[in-house]
């Protein structure tokens, strides 16, 4: 939205004013976020390290979370933040500056601005470390509890390789027509995502934020959630997974098509508007050349892709190798588990190879 | 000549979005079969003048007429007629470089063939001919079938004028036709332009920053600095010392790049 308005409002004062204050109350939020991330990232620290709770050595990472003062410390963080861009160039007004406006000055390990960000990244290694309950102690001198599924892994049974071969030319099909699917929808909408084509009028613009918008949240949410939204839909087997890996494949397909859409050098797109061709016209001699070998490289990697997720996809009911996969792992047949992920892992490795092969041919 | 004004510049102005004025209430008038050179610094606004009259740039303020109809305010339809009677010419050619040359310059011919067969490069039998013709003008019939990117620049540059003939059009707008050109090859793509001048008749509006080509070439000479005309006449009123005039004392005129 933003961009849209600095794209659009050229020399209206009210475009630029709603401009800036767009930018003035991004770069507060930014700037609220890191002070308040910084303090309540201290207290953590001080209520873990210093702070004992009685009858346990090390409270565990949530209990302390729990704890912790947001409110406050987030009011707080408001008040300094405010204070700080009166004071001095924060790191939220860096934020929001429009592209090309950094502001040149001192070298940033010169500045407040960058001894905080250093603290900050800190800070959050440390925090980071106690949050996810690091323990090099048990790493190091537990390993024998895992020795019983690493040999298993090793010593592949020979009792599902039938099975396994079957269901994995399921597991590539399954893979193929995600992707086959996807392909139409995906180059469709990639020319409404992408920014250089829908600059001009406002309609095109909201056409833009939507598309990306209901692709950035298809794509947010994980094709495992998807499969079992369709598992209920269309019921257990490879069709749920295939819709699952289609709706994640065209969210995907759209971003990295419609980037390369951005991409392509606007001058034949000049020259066909020019001789009076219709839109249409345009983007099949003017943009559509251009971007087919990127197209076809990303759909093939696409499906790459799409392999191996849908071993995961076959876990919670959505067909191909991984069904089979998971009885096994909960029954601790870690043989016919090992024969199960070698052939996976051939499978993927084939893939790769051929597939980056395949496109370097074609780029 | 026939007298008939062939595009009318009327106080176009141009602000692009990040602020730059790149034309200033510009005015100017083009008589049909003229040959005007558009003289100036880059930055001057030449190309946003050349753009403004097919719309290839929306112009902030003024009309701008092809022919008497108003550019500025078509849409749609009557646009792209508009469109069609301004072939442009570019600096870095914009051919489609995956296409064959035939291909390319047939999509010349886009403003008149519509439909679904267009999109399938399957073009009437007719304009695939005239497409030949056109390539024979500028002497590249032997290379219909190469992709366009086999060809030298200067090749490129006869393509894309073949591209521009097969539009038929009245006007020809020519954005540094031989800027990105060896010196060698400059005259032989200004002489295939000079043709669509005097055998075609057709008016020609053509950006230029060599002051030779300018003097061998056009018919008047309009200049640009930071938007605005600030001199128009004949090639010959042009001399050295009238350019240190247009551009300030900074500019020398030794060498032929200086006003790249």
């Amino acid at each position: 939205m933003k961009r849209c308005l600095r794209e659009g409002g050229d020399v209206k004062p009210v475009a630029r004013l709603t401009q800036r204050l767009t930018a003035r109350g991004t770069a507060l939020l930014v700037d609220a976020l890191l002070v308040a991330s910084v303090l309540l990232m201290a207290q953590f620290l001080w209520l873990c390290l210093f702070v004992p709770v009685a009858g346990t050595p090390l409270p565990s990472a949530r209990d302390v979370l729990e704890r912790l003062s947001y409110g406050a410390l987030s009011g707080v963080a408001v008040l300094l933040a405010a204070a700080w861009q009166l004071w001095d160039r924060s790191p939220g007004t860096a934020f929001a500056a429009p592209r090309g406006h950094s502001a040149p000055g001192k070298p940033w390990d010169e500045t407040f601005s960058g001894f905080f960000l250093l603290i900050f990244v800190e800070l959050t290694f440390f925090t980071g470390w106690l949050v996810t309950e690091v323990d090099l102690h048990q790493l190091f001198t537990n390993f024998h509890k895992a020795e019983g599924i690493l040999r298993g892994l090793l010593h592949p049974s020979g009792a599902v390789l039938f099975e396994g071969l079957i269901l994995l030319l399921q597991t590539i099909y399954l893979a193929f027509m995600a992707t086959a699917f996807a392909i139409p929808i995906a180059f469709v909408m990639s020319f409404m995502a992408a920014r250089n084509l829908t600059r001009k009028t406002a309609k095109a613009r909201f056409l833009y934020v939507f598309v990306r918008s209901v692709m950035n949240f298809a794509r947010a949410v994980e094709p495992l959630v998807w499969a079992l939204v369709f598992i209920s839909w269309v019921g257990i087997g490879p069709f749920a997974g295939v819709l699952a890996l289609f709706i994640h494949s065209v969210a995907s397909l759209v971003k990295l098509y419609s980037e390369q859409i951005e991409s392509i050098d606007p001058g034949p797109m000049e020259a066909i508007t020019g001789t009076g061709a219709s839109l249409l016209a345009v983007l099949r001699y003017g943009i559509v050349p251009q971007i087919v070998p990127p197209f076809l490289s990303y759909t093939i990697y696409r499906w790459d892709i799409n392999v191996r997720m849908s071993t995961i996809i076959g876990f919670v009911g959505g067909g191909g190798i991984g069904y089979i996969l998971k009885p096994r792992v909960d029954l601790g047949e870690w043989g016919e588990v090992g024969t199960l992920v070698l052939l996976i892992a051939v499978t993927v490795w084939a893939l790769d190879v051929i597939s980056a092969r395949v496109r370097e041919r074609i780029v | 000549m026939t007298g008939t004004i062939a595009v009318r510049v009327s106080n176009v102005s141009k602000v692009y979005p990040n602020g730059v004025k790149a034309l200033d209430r510009v005015s100017l008038e083009v008589a049909e079969g003229e040959f005007l050179a558009v003289l100036g610094l880059s930055g001057s606004g030449k190309s946003t003048l050349l753009r403004s009259i097919n719309r290839l740039v929306d112009p902030s303020e003024g009309t701008i007429e092809l022919f008497g109809r108003d550019v500025t305010r078509a849409e749609g339809k009557a646009l792209r007629a508009l469109r069609g009677e301004a072939a442009m010419i570019f600096q870095q050619f914009n051919l489609v470089k995956r296409h064959s040359v035939l291909t390319n310059v047939l999509t010349g011919a886009l403003g008149r063939v519509g439909g679904l067969r267009s999109l399938l490069m399957s073009f009437p039998d007719d304009e695939v001919a005239y497409a030949r013709a056109c390539l024979k003008r500028v002497g590249l019939d032997d290379r219909a079938s190469s992709r366009a990117d086999a060809l030298s620049g200067g090749q490129q540059q006869r393509v894309a004028i073949a591209r521009a003939l097969m539009q038929k059009p009245r006007v020809v707008l020519a954005d540094e036709p031989v800027a990105s050109l060896d010196p060698a090859l400059r005259h032989s793509v200004m002489r295939h332009i000079e043709a669509l001048n005097r055998d075609e008749g057709l008016t020609v509006l053509c950006s230029l920053h060599d002051l030779d080509l300018v003097t061998r070439y056009a018919t008047r000479v309009v200049a640009l600095r930071e938007g605005k005309v600030v001199h128009e006449g004949p090639p010959s009123a042009f001399t050295k010392a009238l350019l240190h005039d247009i551009y300030g004392q900074d500019a020398h005129f030794d060498h032929e790049e200086v006003l790249a």
